[in-house]
């Protein structure tokens, strides 16, 4: 192959930026797995009562997995598209396809959830925005908010970067504080191992806990989409993401020992029978589930009497940014889709006025539209409650939404895990400047692989949690699956139609792609690295077949 | 914000609340243990308390090789 006309021949097509310091590559991701925390704690604590730590145990050692996979493979292939992208270059077409409608599902609840959550946290300062209290106006405002979000993506505004990076920074700041003072003065371990031992959860519960809390670490999409935009990809992402990985495992399980373990500053009002109630119970009911972090912030000693103002804002922000990702994350997956043939070219058609890809957009707050109608419906009318509470165990809204959020993860994070043992074996020349620890070393067809064992771990530890979606997701499982399913059809039908391979991949010039890439992230001596690999596997190949003719 | 982010305030800043982040680990470490002992519900709260050790210990790296890459 003629590997070095690709490497002077020029890139024509329009490419994204590389300014994106580390910092930056930090606080994109904090903004969006960073906010998750904001509308897992609530719903964790009304699952797994006084399990909520352990299922945020579970679900966060899967997280670390999961980190330590997206920091390798972004690292090594630095373009925008995540997990559908390593997927449909690991597994093939119709598996990028699959995972990357996961991605897509998940992008939708985003929306949704996100929108949910932020007016929840405001409803804290304003209370005819409670979603208990005032259900229409809360849909009417969520409904509003989404349609805003995606006017201003179809404009072409998007949050500037410097104040995502001021957000986080503040939000990381706030978080710390709030830790700090509950830890220090609130915190008390008898009393964490007392609400263990006494308010410990049915499996079921604990089951349905565990799938909720990963929601808590959704987002690691934003890690790749970074790489993307960040100059010396390779050496700057793996820092990054093992800080950022950190720093949101910290945040999962501090918050939650300290629900399950802290003396509240203030008396907790009782109960809808008149009965006193402690923390965790408060922050998992109704009424606080959606904002469950300005609740807990605002029982927080000394610290709590000035939370209680700003962190419901501070988490509104945090969560709208988030919205705003899940708008421009589906539109862009959807044009990247579009442009390797796995969606239909309609997805690539760009506003002739703003040049940004409105059908896209349009079509997936469409889905996240049909989303919050569905969330809502029980709450508006009492029919559909009914119905609802004999279908469905009477989930409410924001359940619904975390159920799909879970399962939609739980997908598209197991076929990544695939994809990087396959890539592993079959992609051995690619330098990997970060690799997942504990690798047993192996020759396969001829050259010298590692196998990951942590994806191994990890890919179990994601199907566990899948399996236990479905198991205690009466929506979920339905909705899951027929999303995934409906996705297919149409993948299945737009192949045949345009003649292409439906089960099988087209031809892609992989080496040709990846010495592009490299060179657009100024990864010079990693493509030296790549093209000298490449030689070396060839003349092996080309040596076996002259001894196999012999 | 770019010029903060290199300066070597920040990097100290980090070397700061890092160091804070591996003492409040310790404590919630020795407290929980103290009140404990071993035992399996405590291995929630132990885990916190290694994984904040963990960040410091990130910090003190980071802030060590930000210091040796200036001229």
């Amino acid at each position: 192959m003629a590997t070095a006309d690709v490497v002077r021949k020029p890139v024509e097509e329009p490419s994204l930026r590389r300014s994106v310091t580390p910092w930056g590559s930090f606080s994109w991701g904090y903004s969006d797995v960073g906010a998750d925390i904001f509308v897992g704690l609530g719903l964790v604590l009304g699952a797994a009562a006084g399990a909520s730590n352990v299922a945020f145990l579970f679900a966060g050692i899967v997280y670390v997995c999961i980190g330590l996979a997206y920091t390798e493979l972004a690292a090594a292939y630095p373009v925008a598209g995540g997990g559908q992208y390593f997927v449909f270059r690991g597994l093939g077409d119709i598996f990028g396809f699959i995972a990357g409608w996961a991605v897509l599902l998940d992008f939708t609840i985003d929306i949704v959830l996100f929108a949910w959550s932020c007016i929840d946290y405001l409803s804290k300062l304003v209370p005819i925005l409670s979603f208990v209290d005032h259900p229409w106006v809360h849909f009417i405002v969520v409904f509003a908010v989404i349609a805003g979000l995606a006017l201003l993506n179809i404009i072409g505004v998007r949050e500037s970067s410097a104040f995502n990076e001021f957000v986080s920074g503040l939000d990381v700041v706030s978080e710390t504080l709030i830790l700090f003072f509950g830890f220090l003065f609130a915190f008390q371990p008898q009393l964490l191992i007392h609400t263990m031992t006494f308010a410990w959860p049915t499996t079921f519960n604990l089951m349905n806990g565990v799938s909720l809390a990963i929601i808590s670490f959704v987002g690691l999409e934003s890690i790749s989409q970074a790489a993307q935009e960040t100059q010396r990809p390779a050496s700057v992402i793996p820092r990054t993401s093992i800080s950022l990985i950190l720093t949101i495992l910290i945040f999962a399980l501090a918050y939650s020992n300290l629900a399950l373990g802290m003396q509240p500053w203030h008396a907790i009002p009782p109960d809808a029978h008149g009965h006193a109630q402690p923390l965790w119970k408060y922050l998992g009911n109704e009424n606080n589930n959606g904002a469950a972090v300005a609740v807990l912030a605002s029982y927080v000693p000394y610290f709590g009497t000035l939370a209680a103002y700003y962190v419901p804002v501070l988490g509104a922000i945090l969560l709208l940014i988030s919205s705003n990702s899940g708008v421009f994350g589906s539109s862009r997956i959807a044009y990247a889709m579009s442009g390797t043939q796995l969606l239909p070219s309609i997805f690539q058609r760009v506003s002739k006025r703003y040049r940004t890809p409105v059908v896209s957009i349009m079509t997936f707050c469409g889905f996240a539209i049909v989303e919050l109608i569905f969330a809502s419906l029980p709450s508006l009318s009492p029919a559909v409650r009914y119905t609802y509470r004999h279908l469905f165990r009477g989930e409410d809204g924001i359940t619904f939404l975390g159920d799909l959020y879970a399962f939609g993860a739980a997908a598209s994070y197991s076929f990544v895990f695939i994809a990087l043992i396959a890539l592993r074996l079959n992609d051995s020349q690619s330098p990997r400047r970060f690799k997942m620890p504990f690798n047993i070393p192996f020759t396969f067809k001829g050259n010298r692989v590692e196998f990951p064992v942590v994806a191994v771990i990890g890919f179990f530890g994601i199907v566990s949690i899948l399996v236990f979606t479905m198991i205690t997701h009466e929506i979920g499982r339905v909705a899951g699956p027929l999303w995934i399913l409906f996705g297919l059809i149409g993948y299945l039908v737009y192949r045949k139609r345009k003649r292409l391979p439906v089960f099988k991949s087209q031809p892609h010039d992989w080496r040709k792609a990846q010495i592009n890439i490299l060179q657009e992230a100024g990864e010079l001596e990693m493509m030296d690295e790549y093209l000298v690999n490449v030689k070396r596997i060839d003349a092996t190949k080309r040596a076996a077949a002259a001894e196999t003719i012999r | 914000m770019r010029n903060l982010v290199r300066s070597e305030g920040y990097a100290r800043a980090r070397l700061v609340t890092g160091a804070l982040f591996a003492c409040l680990g310790a404590a919630v470490i020795v407290r929980t243990f103290g009140a404990t002992g071993l035992s399996a519900q405590a291995i929630p709260a132990l885990v916190l308390g290694l994984a904040m050790i963990l960040l410091g210990g990130f910090r003190f790296r980071d802030y060590v090789m930000a210091k040796r890459s200036r001229p």
